[in-house]
């Protein structure tokens, strides 16, 4: 039943993206990928932040143990029902013709900026030919803008003590440590370690139960706030 | 080095290269090369930027963008690979740059230049003098879809409206109709025998003959199918409409016909039943205000497409006139006019009960101008 207060995330059911930043060196820099299925936020969420890998590498001749990062940021999609805008607010502007427009006119100016009013965000596209398609896509660029700016509103209402951070809060955090040497996965949000590095990072059941230990410690804190502000 | 600009040089004095202009670039005979550094993309379109500004062609910076853009193979300037914003062009392509950009040079439109544009995300071959569409139009697609969705989802079944577009031009916006309305076919549907000999093109010219052919050929399906019947009174226009339908693969959905609705016995054997639709962008540029159009327009564009007549009114009665005829009893007209044309529409309307036609909405374009008009049948 306590369960059941738990205040689940807007975005829990969304489809996401996730970003990966190395944090220094060579090679691949920087990857995204788009993730969707059911609930696919809300079993990534806790994916965000710095994950620390400490490793002998092969080139390593004196053994000594390297130490590297990994950003990870997961950016929800926002869904018609979670944003909605009101058409009033906006203000489309495209080239204006002098005159009655028309067949009055020949232009091939099909660039679109759309201003949302009450909070002055601007979008513009010039992407495409046709206007109305301009029109589209720089819509969807205001709604993803709006959104990350509301879900940020949203997260920092929060207190601050919190352990388990969403957001860009959260991403600077060091998140998880990966002991390659010792085998062992430690997240610091809840502390706790798990051993057997290979098998965790195969996913599966390793990962789930790390998952779920974050998921039942972030609404043991949603539970707490709630608590904390009633009283 | 030399040599090369010598060659430049001759390309770019050749035969048919009318006046004394010829941008900065090219002013005198000089021994170094006139395009020395010139041969980037974002080089070519500031350069051709400037020569259009100083011959006072409009929107030079967009011409020029779309030019070197679509020689590169894109759409838009802005969809181009950042790489290829600085790569080098090569000989042929500084080439091709240079003949379109001569043609702009003649006021001739960009649609027309490239041979293509987009409407509602189509894209569709443009000829002249065939009509350009405007963005405008694009707005008055929109809102017949959401009619059709709106009275779809009353009747509570999918919408297959039967539509006439009158004057359909490049077929803009029959085709964009088209490709998104529903077009479910239930399973267990049927072709009449004739149809697998039927060739896909259909456009008659005789209106005796089509009368026949229609009611052997017209496909008979089951379920809810989406027809668009064109028509245009210039050979021109029904061919070009004929070729954007099979460049999009709708050839099998649309009619195109070769008629001019205004002449009487066009409309005297109809081998189709009444419509649930009249969309049409009829010529309404008031006949004083053609000599005011851009060289671009008056030029290149078919007049007959423009002007209509002494209060751009001409065609827009005519179609009106005929609903009695075509439409079917709570049957919708969509039109695109002048701004100066809601009332005038009205009135006429009026002055007409014998139509039973109703003025019901007038919708503003983007730039906030009332542009188009619902009228409903509502009678016996």
């Amino acid at each position: 039943i306590i369960l059941l207060l738990v205040p689940s995330e807007e975005t829990d059911e969304n489809d996401l993206i996730l970003e990966v930043t190395a944090g220094v060196g060579g090679g691949l820099r920087h990857a995204s990928a788009s993730i969707g299925g059911s609930e696919a936020y809300r079993h990534m969420k806790f994916e965000g932040g710095v994950h620390r890998v400490q490793r002998v590498p092969k080139t390593e001749k004196q053994g000594r143990v390297h130490t590297s990062t990994m950003t990870v940021a997961i950016l929800p999609q926002p869904t018609e029902i979670n944003l909605v805008i009101n058409p009033k607010d906006l203000r489309i502007d495209t080239k204006r013709a002098s005159g009655a427009g028309g067949q009055h006119v020949n232009t091939t100016d099909s660039a679109v900026r759309i201003v949302h009013l009450p909070t002055g965000v601007v979008s513009e596209c010039q992407q495409e030919r046709s206007q109305l398609k301009n029109k589209e896509l720089a819509m969807t660029k205001l709604r993803a803008k709006l959104y990350s700016m509301h879900l940020e509103e949203e997260i920092n209402k929060r207190q601050n003590a919190r352990k388990i951070q969403i957001g860009s809060k959260g991403r600077s955090e060091k998140i998880r440590t990966y002991n390659f040497p010792q085998n062992r996965v430690t997240d610091h949000r809840i502390n706790k370690t798990l051993h057997d590095l290979e098998t965790f990072m195969q996913g599966d059941y390793l990962l789930d139960e790390l998952v779920q230990s974050l998921k039942e410690y972030a609404d043991y804190e949603s539970l707490v706030e709630i608590i904390s502000q009633k009283v | 080095m030399e040599l090369w600009g010598r060659m430049l040089w001759a390309l770019l004095s050749g035969p048919g290269r009318r006046g004394s202009t010829r941008g900065w670039a090219f002013s005198s005979w000089q021994p170094q090369p006139p395009l020395a550094g010139l041969s980037s993309a974002i080089e070519l379109v500031s350069h051709w930027t400037g020569v259009f500004e100083k011959r006072g062609i409009p929107e030079a910076r967009e011409s020029s963008e779309y030019i070197v853009a679509h020689v590169l193979g894109a759409k838009t300037f802005q969809s181009l690979r950042p790489a290829l914003w600085t790569q080098p062009l090569t000989s042929q392509q500084l080439q091709c740059i240079r003949e379109l950009s001569s043609r702009r040079l003649q006021r001739m439109p960009v649609q027309y230049i490239l041979g293509e544009w987009d409407f509602q995300g189509l894209s569709l071959r443009m000829v002249p003098p065939v009509f350009i569409p405007r963005p405008e139009t694009e707005e008055l697609v929109e809102w017949v879809l959401e009619e059709v969705a709106q009275r779809s989802h009353a009747v509570g079944s999918p919408g297959s409206p039967l539509i006439l577009e009158v004057g359909c031009g490049s077929g803009a916006i029959s085709l964009s109709l088209l490709s998104q309305l529903p077009q479910e076919r239930l399973r267990g549907s049927s072709w009449m025998r004739e149809d697998r000999a039927a060739p896909s093109p259909l456009w008659f010219t005789d209106s005796n003959a089509y009368h026949i052919y229609l009611a052997r050929l017209w496909p008979r399906r089951k379920g809810c199918w989406s027809r668009v019947i064109a028509v245009d009174k210039r050979e021109a226009a029904i061919s070009l409409t004929h070729e954007n339908a099979q460049r999009l693969r709708l050839q099998d959905r649309i009619w195109i016909i070769h008629l001019d609705m205004t002449s009487e016995r066009s409309w005297t054997h109809l081998p189709w039943g009444p419509m649930d639709l009249i969309v049409s962008n009829p010529p309404y540029v008031f006949h004083q205000d053609m000599e005011q159009l851009a060289p671009e327009i008056r030029s290149y564009e078919d007049p007959a497409a423009l002007d209509g007549g002494e209060e751009g009114m001409d065609i827009i009665t005519h179609i009106l006139a005929l609903a009695p005829r075509l439409l079917k009893d709570s049957g919708s007209i969509f039109l695109e006019v002048d701004p100066r044309h809601p009332e005038l529409v009205s009135s006429w309307l009026q002055s007409r009960p014998d139509l039973y036609l109703n003025l019901v909405a007038v919708r503003r374009d983007f730039c906030g101008r009332p542009r188009f008009l619902h009228i409903r049948r509502s009678g016996p």
